[in-house]
């Protein structure tokens, strides 16, 4: 019987022993030398990082490694953020990399990419990344983030936990080598969240990992023109097909609607009926609707700095352990946000004439995050929702595809205005992922989700109901009908719209009964981050940059 | 249509330059000067291929307040930051001149009812001269400063700041060199924009990223503790008129004492301050308060709401506050 994983794995210990001076810590100083003995050229390794929380001492760890020692690795991780992630590259520590998400560092990797300094496996979602650590892409040394450890490895991961225990599956459990930073060495941790036998060394980092704070959007940002899209959502969507469980992306569209439920909800008589269960981070901006009692459930892929006190003293919402404190997973919330939500609304850069949309421009390599995994229609999914199940009643080429068997479908919107910054149409022809797939040489364009996923777009002109349309040429015409002043809306045909809209494919914001004059700042149930502040009690502790006071 | 009633609890903050002109002044009353039917916008901007706006960012008119003619001068800090063109530093001088013109008639007509006199009353809303036009900008800002030194003795002209983007740049200026200054906690006053200083002296001189070090060194209760503005308000279209109304129910005399700048006694604090900020050598603002007597609520002053502060508070002696 071969074990020749485990071998290895035991000799790789072994020949850090030395380096271990109390149970499973080693020193800070020690750290590089560490990497220099564990790990082996060509391995598979996992810097943990994500859109919000990093294993940033780990990472810079690994630039300063001996290249003639530690070179090749194959970096399989969620996501590339920070400038340590890609200097590997340039020193032929890595040089390979399957991933989910780059926000950050998009340009400078489309440029390694260009230049051949970087070896590009595959682009992810974070569902998809996952669970391929699980079948092709299983590291080899995982690099996690901790908050808290005691000296037998046990991990208190707290309000961030987010990536960790994926991770720490994956590898330990194939016979991998697990090493943690954390911000402090403890006796007693406030609860276990890796327990200490799936750790194999444990560093203090010299400074508390970094956290990103990415779902902040400060009220005193938002215009008149969000508070108009988010009233045509509300009464166009939320109410109209009663959806109780969603997920809000990032962004001040849905930051808006967040705001306008306990004024503009309140006012249509919707407490109770829509917004009840979110599989979203905790949000500062959802504090108006759940201190006012329109929110049951919140279950949260990552923390958000500043909102630790607030979530741990609203138990009845958030999930918390034992101690008292949320423990986020980005693993369940993605499966949470792709099996058990009946609307995913956000936001994008472009969408085509066809309803595909992308964040991807031509210099730029940004990936995908966890979006698509909501902003799609899960295939799989059997159990039934008034929501869902109307959503799919109103599919105008389901027969053509299932003949006369009902099924559901999952709202997926798209909210956005016609031109977005600089200027830039929303709407275009062609979506500038082709450029990118181009020059970047991949298969296919980066499409952040498929016109086929998408149910409906928001804009300022109103809504069209693209699940509807019968036909492709039709959806094409109902997405004219709402473009507005781009290239893309002055082509729409007058006598379309209006058969568009007989039909109710299109509303526009008077067919829904809004009142354009009452679309503006006065509708927020709080306009400023310190009304958010008081709103919490003073629980809500915002970042510096974000406090006007 | 919302109601004159309304828009009195309406966050001063929240509301746009013609909102502000509107409601400060006696239900009703508000009558535009050169308004954006008379279409006059700025020419410059045209040529450079960039949007213009028919009142120029520059709401001019006349009302009253609790029976006063007022002169009112309102800044759109969404119309390019509030900036001073060429139109919108034309409208803000012949609304002096108007006022002088007023003035004129008013005392020779009511020589014993300084009631019936004209004031000029500034809601700015700005970062100072528009640069795509900063010729006629700079010049709009020479000839109101002239205008505020004409209106001495005769006039009172108040400075309201507590908009969105505050008061910057040469404007900064102008509004010191009014009667005085009335400003709520979210009202900024400066000269140079924290980016600015950011990028000139570094992020560890003056991080523009930290909001709360820009409020705690331009914001409205620093201006006030400091004795630069004479007044801090609750944010709210209300406590602006109120205060205001108050203020031109007193004599020109007292109102004129509360300057902050012009005369050679308060050249002579100016110039303290400059020796004592050599010898503090502050870090922060909460060590220039703790200095003026607020050791033990230096910490907490951008905490406590505007109410709190004012009770709790020690302002600097002397400058334009007697």
């Amino acid at each position: 019987m071969s074990q020749h994983l485990k071998d290895d794995r035991s000799a790789r210990i072994q020949s850090a022993t030395h380096l271990m001076n109390q149970g499973k810590l080693v020193d800070t100083a020690d750290a590089v030398s560490l990497l220099e003995h564990v790990i082996q050229p060509g391995d598979k390794v996992n810097i943990e990082g994500n859109n919000q929380k990093q294993a940033d001492f780990l990472a810079k760890c690994l630039t300063q490694v001996n290249p003639e020692i530690v070179h090749s690795l194959h970096i399989v991780q969620s996501a590339i953020a920070l400038d340590n992630h890609l200097d590997i590259f340039e020193k032929g520590i890595a040089k390979k990399i399957d991933f989910s998400f780059s926000g950050p560092q998009s340009e400078r990797l489309a440029r390694f990419v260009k230049e051949g300094k970087i070896e590009l496996g595959n682009i992810h979602t974070y569902l998809e990344l996952y669970a391929r650590y699980f079948v092709d892409l299983t590291p080899r040394i995982a690099m996690v983030a901790a908050v808290q450890a005691d000296i037998h490895g046990n991990l208190y991961t707290g309000f961030n936990t987010e990536d960790t225990p994926v991770i720490v599956e994956a590898t330990r459990f194939k016979q991998g080598i697990v090493i943690a930073q954390v911000n402090e060495i403890v006796e007693t941790l406030p609860r276990v969240d890796i327990p200490g036998d799936w750790v194999d060394f444990v560093i203090p980092s010299p400074n508390p990992f970094y956290v990103e704070p990415l779902f902040t959007r400060d009220p005193s940002l938002i215009t008149d023109a969000h508070v108009l899209r988010a009233m045509i959502a509300l009464k166009g969507i939320y109410a109209e097909y009663g959806i109780k469980r969603l997920n809000h992306g990032i962004g001040f569209d849905t930051a808006t609607i967040e705001l306008l439920l306990p004024t503009y909800g309140e006012e249509l008589g919707l407490k109770g009926k829509i917004c009840t269960h979110f599989v979203l981070n905790p949000h500062p901006t959802l504090i108006p609707a759940i201190e006012s009692g329109w929110v049951e459930s919140v279950y949260c892929f990552g923390g958000e700095v500043g909102m630790e006190e607030y979530v741990k003293a609203r138990p009845d919402i958030f999930f918390l352990g034992p101690d008292g404190s949320l423990r986020s997973n980005r693993g369940f919330g993605q499966v949470a946000g792709h099996y058990s939500i009946d609307l995913f609304i956000g936001s994008s850069l472009q969408i085509d004439q066809y309803g595909n949309s992308s964040t991807a421009t031509a210099g730029r390599i940004a990936g995908f995050g966890g979006g698509p995994n909501m902003g799609c229609d899960a295939r799989g999914r059997r159990h039934v929702s008034e929501a869902w199940l109307k959503c799919g009643q109103e599919d105008g080429m389901l027969q053509g595809r299932c003949g006369t068997m009902p099924r559901g479908r999952r709202l997926v919107v798209q909210m956005l205005e016609t031109f977005g910054e600089k200027w830039a149409p929303s709407f275009v022809e062609e979506l500038d992922a082709w450029k990118l797939a181009e020059a970047a040489g991949f298969d296919i364009p980066p499409v952040m989700i498929y016109g086929d996923d998408l149910s409906h777009i928001i804009t300022e002109e109103g809504i069209a109901y693209l699940h509807k349309c019968k036909s492709l040429k039709q959806r094409q015409e109902a997405i004219r009908a709402i473009a507005g002043y781009t290239a893309l809306g002055m082509a729409a045909v007058e006598s379309e719209t209006a058969a568009l809209r007989k039909e109710g494919i299109v509303k526009t914001p008077e067919d829904l009964g809004i009142d354009r004059t009452r679309a503006n700042r006065s509708m927020l149930a709080a306009k400023n981050m310190r009304e958010l502040v008081r709103y919490s009690d003073g629980l809500y502790k915002p970042p510096a940059r974000f406090r006007n006071w | 249509m919302t109601g004159w009633n309304d828009m009195q609890t309406r966050s001063f903050y929240e509301s746009n330059a013609r909102e502000r002109a509107r409601y400060l002044l006696d239900a009703g009353s508000f009558r535009e000067l050169a308004g954006p039917e008379a279409q006059l916008s700025s020419p410059h901007l045209p040529v450079l291929d960039e949007a213009i706006s028919f009142d120029d960012g520059v709401v001019a008119g006349l009302g009253k307040i609790n029976g006063r003619p007022v002169f009112i001068l309102s800044q759109e800090g969404r119309f390019i930051g509030g900036s001073v063109g060429e139109v919108g530093g034309a409208k803000m001088v012949g609304v002096f001149e108007l006022a002088l013109k007023m003035h004129e008639k008013a005392q020779v007509k009511y020589p014993n009812d300084e009631s019936r006199w004209p004031a000029i009353v500034i809601s700015f809303e700005t970062g100072g001269v528009r640069l795509h036009e900063a010729n006629a900008g700079l010049l709009a800002h020479a000839e109101v400063m002239e205008l505020i030194q004409a209106c001495r003795g005769k006039i009172p002209v108040l400075s309201l700041v507590g908009s969105k983007l505050g008061c910057f740049g040469g404007m900064g200026f102008v509004s010191v060199a009014t009667d005085l200054t009335i400003v709520s906690e979210l009202g900024r006053i400066g000269l140079t924009g924290p980016e600015v200083i950011e990028e000139v002296l570094g992020k560890r001189e003056f991080d523009s990223a930290d909001r709360g070090l820009i409020y705690r060194t331009t914001g409205g209760k620093h201006r006030y503790l400091m004795g630069s503005a004479a007044y801090l308000v609750e944010d709210s279209i209300a406590a602006f008129r109120d205060k205001v109304a108050a203020v031109l129910a007193e004599p020109y005399a007292k109102i004129a004492a509360k300057r902050a700048i012009g005369t050679p006694t308060l050249v002579e604090e100016q110039l303290e301050l400059t020796a004592l900020a050599a010898q503090l050598k502050p870090k922060d603002a909460y060590d220039i308060w703790a200095h003026f007597g607020n050791e033990k609520i230096a910490k907490s002053i951008p905490d406590l709401s505007t109410k709190e502060f004012l009770q709790q508070v020690k302002i600097r002696k002397g400058g334009g506050v007697s």
